[in-house]
This record gives structure tokens, sequence and C-alpha cells, in this order.
């Protein structure tokens, strides 16, 4: 079972490096050994994560931040072209702010 | 990742409001994924619905399986769904073949099922939906891709295309999903399609080559409305808030 892991508020380093542990989780460590992953790195350009993947990272947040973190309804509120221009940098932004 | 064993088999399954009174369960189509439905048609519904999703076999994050892709197979997952969840009624949803299957649910359950939308079934009789099936190639893959997905908009990489690839493959030359849609040709035909007694909305795309199935169904269910939505087969994708509206307000009311 899934369960909700209360965590300390986290620095924007902190948050970066934990979801760089989410894309390899979800990705496969085999592929993120090709990557740099960075900041700037787009989801689906640059990770190339299509949509399912995006739903289990989404489910990583959720799990992790419980319910004060709103990842899928912050993505829910973006069109198809946002969702392609969205990097990283930005999801750290939207957790630090949101902690 | 919320996993569930039905009939034998993990289930990938998502939800959202589970607190609601009523649930709203989704199907999506072939070669897709729950995802089509979870970030701009989901939460629409959750506002005032639960809201369920689940990956069918071999598809998304669910267990591969060889065979049951007929629509009997495919309703007893579905049918097995709920009943794991506890569920004992709840409104429909499905697009393209996810719509085959809700109809289907309709038909061979009634009891289950408050309130039916079909989103771009295809007619399964239609050459169209055939060729698809019988003309599988790279190249068709590719214009597929372009043309056919839920990712339309997202040009592919090379892992996502390889990936993609392995389950087009997979799913025709190791399932049965070929022969059990081409023996499903006459679904659109039989008594079972006029005898559906559950309220139906009809989502078709305007400009889409399925827009023929959905007035030949228009005509064959008693309690069925139609509406026209613009865009083509891809309409979940190209018009995601008119989607979930409809639905919305054709559930509540």
């Amino acid at each position: 079972m899934d369960t909700v892991v209360s965590a300390a508020k986290l620095n924007s380093n902190e948050i970066f490096d934990l979801m760089k542990q989410f894309i390899t989780e979800v990705i496969g460590e085999e592929f993120v050994e090709e990557m740099d992953i960075t900041l700037e790195s787009s989801f689906t350009k640059d990770l190339e994560m299509d949509s399912i993947e995006i739903v289990s990272f989404s489910e990583k947040i959720k799990i992790h931040f419980g319910e004060k973190i709103d990842f899928t309804g912050w993505l829910s509120g973006m069109d198809i072209d946002q969702l392609i221009s969205l990097n990283l940098g930005m999801i750290v932004n939207f957790i630090e702010e949101c902690q | 990742m919320p996993v569930v064993e039905v009939n034998n088999r993990n289930v990938h399954i998502q939800q959202m409001n589970m607190d609601a009174p009523e649930t709203v369960l989704l199907v999506h189509g072939m070669f897709s994924n729950l995802s089509v439905y979870y970030f701009h048609i989901a939460p629409i519904l959750a506002r005032h619905f639960h809201v369920v999703m689940y990956d069918l076999k071999s598809h998304g994050r669910s267990e591969r399986i060889a065979s049951g892709y007929d629509l009997n197979s495919m309703t007893d997952d579905l049918s097995g769904l709920l009943d794991h969840l506890d569920l004992s009624a709840v409104h429909l949803a499905g697009y393209s073949f996810g719509g085959l299957i809700s109809l289907k649910m309709a038909a061979r359950f009634p009891e289950k099922i408050k309130k039916l939308a079909v989103i771009e079934a295809p007619d399964p009789n239609d050459d169209k939906t055939r060729d698809i099936i019988d003309d599988y190639s790279r190249e068709f893959l590719e214009h597929y891709v372009e043309n056919f997905t839920d990712t339309t908009k997202m040009k592919m990489g090379k892992r996502q295309m390889e990936r993609n690839h392995r389950m087009y493959e997979y799913l025709f030359h190791e399932t049965s999903i070929k022969n059990d849609m081409l023996l499903e040709r006459d679904f659109f035909n039989t008594p079972e399609i006029d005898q559906i007694p559950r309220d139906t909305l009809l989502l078709y795309g305007k400009d889409s080559n399925c827009l023929s199935a959905g007035k030949k169904l228009k005509d064959r269910i008693e309690r069925a409305e139609m509406i026209a939505i613009n865009g083509d087969h891809n309409i979940p994708i190209q018009e995601p808030a008119s989607i979930a509206n409809r639905l919305e307000t054709f559930f509540r009311n």
C-alpha cells in the first residue's frame, strides 16, 4: 500500500533531487543514465515522458507531499502547449511555493 | 501505483474525489491509457463525482495478457472491477474502443449502469476500423501516432516511439486482439444495441470519420441523444473541457 510520508519543508535543491529520484523511478535508471537532468529539462521534449508516465510522476508527488501539494490540479489548469513546455524548474518552484 | 487484482490480473486504476456519493467510470481507447482523461477531463468531473479510471489489459500500466479482447471478456473485466471497488452502479463513459466496451457493458449489465456516454465509438464493421487492424506496419504506426493517438501534439522522441512500437507489436502479434475485434464486426447490428435501456449520450467529432457510426447508434438506441463537437476522432484531446462539461451536465441531470 502506498502511504503518505510526512515531509519536512525542503529547499529547492532538495526538491530538485527528489524530483530526479521520482523521474528515475518512473522512466527507469537505464534511460536516466543517458540524460543530463537539469532545471531546464522539459518533461515531454528532453525527458520524453509520455502522459501515463506523468500520471505516475504526479502520483509520487501526491504520496510524498499529501494533499497540500495539488500537483494534478496545477497541471489540469494547463493547456497542452503549456504541458509541452513544462520544465523541471517550474515544478520545483511550484512545490517550494506550496509547502 | 494503485493496482488492484481483477480476474487474476493486475489492473492500474486512478481515482479522484472518493467521498462523492455518485461514481463516473471512464474507459479509454485502444493503444491509449487512462491519461487521456486524467489531466483535463477527470478533474472537471471530480468537482461533483467520484471518478474512476483504469488501464485496459496490456495498456498503460496494467498487466499484459495474450487473450480476451472480445467485448464479453472486456466487460467481464469491467464488471469485476466494479465488484472489487464495491460499486453497485455507476455512470459510464467510454472513448473509441472504450465506447464499444461501454455499450456492451450497458447491454450486458444494465443494473450496474446508471447513464451511458459513448465518445467516438467506431462501427466495428467499418472498413476504416478494420483497416487499422489489417494494415499494421511501421509506416502505419508513424501515421497513427501522428494522427490518431492521444499524444497527437506531442512529438515523440526515440524512447517513446520504441516503447509504443513494442506495445503495438505485442498487441498485434502476441495477443488475440486482432481476431477478437474481427469477430465483433456485427456488434452494431445485434439486437442488444436496440435494447440498451439507459439514457445514452453520444459525443462525436464533426469532422470524424466515425460520425456515421454515431448516427447509426442514435437511430438504434431509444433513449439516445447525440452531440457533435468541433474536431475529429481526437475530440477528448482537442476539446477536453467541452467533453467534460457535456458529460458533467448529462450525468448530473
